[in-house]
């Protein structure tokens, strides 16, 4: 009985069977413009995923329903109607012969821990498109008065850049993807804010902050690049045709929306406050072990310098005794979606999941138990 | 040399020159800025509170759009097949309907549903308490208009500006514009 594991995400979908690769695929609807008959489909929902979002794996993978077991990923908290739903989908129309629902977080957990036995605590940073979790674990089991939400994403930062773009140089409002890839390649994480906004401010040459950004136009620029600053041109304009950007303080004025959300009027706490505040509303003796297991996960970690600020952030605020250390894996927004593949693996795998049959006498009773989300 | 008095009186007489057109330009400045202050309009704690509330919206939207080509009749290959009637359609309808079906159920937005939820009668922790809650540290405030660390607000709106340049450009493109 093979596998799929599904790691459920508002910007992509990370899917594979658990003993192939995984593929990432953009969670969004796709209609085929020869053939309009077929239509993929999986629909973004305001913040939590919607469960028809399943829609896309009927004709990519062509699984065969009933000899899959599936594990699928949903957000902390995820609201009951939400959970019933999913379940109906999964149990109902697609007929899987079992299915796990779990956070994200947890599978990410499972992974660091298959890697590190000897840990016992570790604290996930899940940054993703729609929000940032942080949530603790313990010997497997997340703590839930430790999860703590900030209603910051990737959604947010690009929207963020949009805005900005289209009051300060060009109107970019409906460019989301475009923008998106800008925030990509272009923007990075300070390491000390203050002094990065005055060389920002410098002029020519010395504002080494400062990159051009040459945007696609689709005919002989297909996808948009930074300018390496060998090309850069301070004086004047340039020649050729092509539409630029420049940027400066965006660049990392738009990732510390993570790390301070009051920057933009949301009166939340950023990343490294709620790491703190999340250990700290843990049992004393398990702090240590908190602060050793840091990890990041999420698109919104690959942004460069993220590692280190969170590090450093993280250390100030802390008291020396304690030994912090941040692990950022090598491929985050991959990384739940392993871990997914490790515990299909696992010989408890078969105890975890609800079976068709399950669902069928007990109905949604059995899922709310089970799945312990 | 000069009589000293003679300097002195003429030196305060400089002075008391410099001083009295600096006094006029002073209160054309003043004046002119005092009867643009009484023409604009001030906004008041509650607007500029909403107004805050719908830009932090605004960033939360999903950018969720309909295919703008779905409209269009299909091209290529199959534009030239005549429309089957009966045999087709209901095929067609059918799987429409399939998407359209789970469109049609979660209509709801998020708002409803989570009123719906119950949150306050649930036990905590829950959805509402894992919110990230308020800094202890002071915001920090930045200019709208260019970016850099701000120490001016607008007085109308309350927008911030960094520099008088940011004022006036302030001023012309947003100020006040899109008021609720």
């Amino acid at each position: 009985m093979t596998t799929l594991v599904l790691d459920n995400g508002a910007y992509s979908a990370k899917i594979g069977y658990s003993h192939e690769k995984v593929s990432v695929i953009p969670n969004c609807q796709f209609r085929s413009k020869t053939s309009r008959l077929k239509t993929f489909t999986a629909n973004q929902l305001d913040e939590i995923k919607d469960p028809s979002g399943l829609f896309y794996i009927l004709p990519f993978q062509k699984v065969d329903f009933a000899d899959t077991s599936v594990v699928i990923t949903e957000p902390y908290f995820n609201f009951t109607s939400i959970q019933e739903s999913m379940n109906e989908i999964l149990f109902e129309e697609y007929q899987f012969q079992a299915a796990l629902r779990i956070n994200a977080g947890s599978l990410s957990a499972h992974r660091y821990f298959q890697m590190n036995n000897q840990e016992l605590c570790c604290i996930v940073v899940d940054s993703g498109f729609s929000f940032t979790h942080i949530v603790p674990y313990c010997r497997g089991k997340k703590m839930k008065d430790g999860i703590c939400r900030i209603n910051v994403g990737g959604k947010l930062l690009t929207n963020h850049l949009k805005e900005i773009i289209s009051y300060r140089q060009l109107h970019v409002m409906d460019e989301t993807h475009v923008i998106n890839q800008v925030k990509e390649d272009v923007c990075y994480v300070s390491q000390d804010f203050y002094k990065d906004m005055d060389i920002a401010q410098l002029k020519g040459e010395d504002n080494t902050v400062m990159r051009d950004y040459v945007l696609p136009d689709f005919s002989s620029i297909k996808k948009g690049f930074c300018k390496p600053r060998e090309e850069m041109n301070f004086t004047g304009k340039y020649k050729t045709g092509e539409q630029i950007l420049r940027l400066a303080n965006e660049r990392f004025a738009v990732p510390e929306m993570l790390f301070h959300p009051s920057d933009i009027g949301i009166h939340e706490i950023g990343i490294p406050e709620a790491l703190v505040n999340s250990i700290n509303n843990m049992p004393e003796e398990m702090q240590p072990h908190f602060y050793k297991n840091i990890v990041l996960t999420g698109g919104n970690t690959l942004f460069p310098g993220f590692r280190d600020r969170v590090y450093k952030e993280v250390r100030s605020l802390t008291p020396t005794d304690f030994q912090v250390s941040v692990l950022q894996p090598p491929n985050p927004i991959s990384y739940p979606w392993e871990g997914g593949k490790l515990l299909a693996e696992n010989p408890d795998f078969d105890e975890m999941v609800v079976t068709r049959e399950d669902y069928e006498e007990n109905g949604h009773f059995i899922c709310e138990e089970k799945f312990d989300i | 040399g000069v009589s000293p008095i003679l300097l002195c009186r003429s030196s305060q007489a400089l002075l008391v020159w410099v001083g009295s057109v600096a006094a006029q330009l002073f209160s054309v400045l003043s004046l002119s800025r005092v009867a643009e202050a009484g023409q604009r309009r001030v906004l008041d704690d509650a607007t500029r509170q909403r107004r805050l509330n719908r830009q932090l919206d605004a960033l939360e939207k999903d950018n969720f759009q309909d295919d703008p080509l779905s409209s269009l009749p299909p091209s290529g290959p199959t534009a030239r097949l005549p429309a089957f009637s009966e045999g087709e359609e209901p095929g067609k309808k059918k799987r429409k309907t399939r998407g359209d079906h789970f469109k049609q159920r979660f209509r709801k937005n998020f708002q409803t549903l989570l009123e719906e939820e119950n949150v306050s009668e649930r036990e905590e922790p829950n959805y509402l308490s894992a919110a990230a809650p308020p800094s202890s540290l002071p915001p920090r405030l930045f200019c709208s208009v260019c970016g850099f660390p701000s120490s001016y607000t607008c007085c109308s709106c309350g927008g911030r500006y960094c520099s008088t340049r940011c004022l006036i450009t302030h001023r012309e493109t947003r100020c006040l514009k899109m008021t609720l």
